[in-house]
């Protein structure tokens, strides 16, 4: 019988930049992101510690202030855009 | 295993666009290893895998573009429509021609990472393009919502698409006047948003791209929402603090997207709303 899966936060803080710079998490144009295990290959872990690195650098790359900024900018785009492609001036935001 | 009859392609994608299916291409497995890293190309989903059978459609309607709320774009999600169709071809592949066939599930893999990328098997099925914001572009039919399915079945391949839909026209004038396109006006990398590129003559170049701040845009109200206030709750010790949090209206917007499916899971759609060719922007009344 197996234990659950822990990662070690300090193996998380020591590889969480590296990682997400090698996965499809930022992209940029001369290179393509790498899977799991080809990081793992490159960095000398495992794949599944490179999974769990991954999957919660994904999530705490940025903090919740980004989602409320997510909002603002959803909103504000939707409505300039509804008010220029209706040609209805009154509905962008003042 | 049983040969395939004369005409199966043929049949195959009548029965896709007859399904509800706007377009309909199949790519060659293969093509998949110059662009997607090993253990995410078909043939490590599904071994012996020599095509991949690609379905588009579910697009949003002119109303949904125009649409003063951000959130009205979000619930009118209609990709389950598509994947209903893609799991149908599955079906009738195994039924009718007697091949192995693996619908590709529309889900992630691990974090935000998919199994197959459905945008890359559109474009390699010669149904689209991918466009300086991200999403693969149909010339006819601008964004649509894509669903594949991985078969053992030897069927006609497509070609890629020859002309891309981005840079539409008007993108090419803007960025002569202005240096910009409507797409990274609206989505900057390098002012708070996910988005950087340039065009060069008639083609389009992404330089960068922030899928984690995407993330925080297209999943606002969405497992990664939910993990966040669910953190601060976790770390707050006042009590009614606490409740606030829990009670308030983010956590309760997210609460109901989760629980709503997929219906609710696209939550942004600004780069595509302003992009002259994701949907034509014909005139209505």
């Amino acid at each position: 019988m197996t234990s659950f899966f822990r990662l070690d936060p300090e193996v998380y803080a020591r590889h969480k930049d590296e990682v997400l710079r090698l996965s499809n998490s930022f992209q940029t144009i001369d290179a393509r992101g790498c899977s799991d295990r080809e990081i793992a290959e490159r960095l000398g872990l495992d794949e599944r510690t490179v999974t769990e690195i991954r999957v919660v650098a994904e999530r705490d790359v940025y903090p919740l202030d980004e989602w409320e900024r997510a909002i603002e900018f959803k909103r504000k785009a939707c409505t300039e855009w509804s008010a220029a492609a209706l040609k209805r001036p009154d509905l962008k935001e003042p | 295993m049983s040969e395939l009859p004369t005409g199966a392609t043929k049949t195959l994608k009548a029965s896709a666009l007859k399904a509800g299916a706007s377009v309909v291409g199949i790519a060659d497995a293969s093509a998949f290893d110059a662009h997607a890293p090993k253990g995410h190309r078909p043939d490590d989903l599904l071994p012996g895998a020599r095509t991949v059978v690609v379905v588009g459609g579910a697009q949003p309607r002119a109303g949904d573009w125009v649409a003063t709320s951000p959130w009205l774009l979000s619930t009118m999600g209609t990709t389950e429509r598509i994947q209903g169709v893609g799991r149908r071809l599955a079906q009738a592949i195994e039924s009718e021609f007697g091949y192995y066939a693996l619908f590709v599930p529309p889900g992630t893999a691990s974090g935000d990472a998919p199994f197959l990328s459905l945008m890359l098997a559109a474009e390699l099925a010669g149904l689209g393009s991918r466009s300086l914001a991200g999403p693969i572009l149909n010339r006819e039919h601008g964004f649509m919502y894509w669903s594949a399915v991985i078969t053992t079945a030897p069927l006609q391949v497509d070609p890629p698409e020859a002309v891309p839909a981005c840079p539409a026209p008007s993108c090419r004038e803007m960025w002569e006047r202005e240096g910009t396109t409507p797409c990274l006006r609206v989505c900057p990398l390098d002012a708070g948003g996910c988005l950087s590129g340039r065009l060069e003559g008639a083609r389009a170049v992404r330089t960068g791209y922030d899928a984690a701040r995407c993330n925080t845009r297209v999943h606002t109200h969405w497992v990664g929402g939910f993990q966040k206030v669910l953190e601060e709750t976790l770390n707050e010790p006042d009590r009614d603090k606490r409740k606030m949090l829990v009670y308030g209206d983010f956590m309760t917007r997210t609460l109901w997207a989760i629980t709503y499916s997929s219906t609710n899971i696209a939550q942004c759609f600004e780069c595509m709303r302003v992009c002259p060719a994701a949907h034509g922007l014909r005139e209505m009344r």
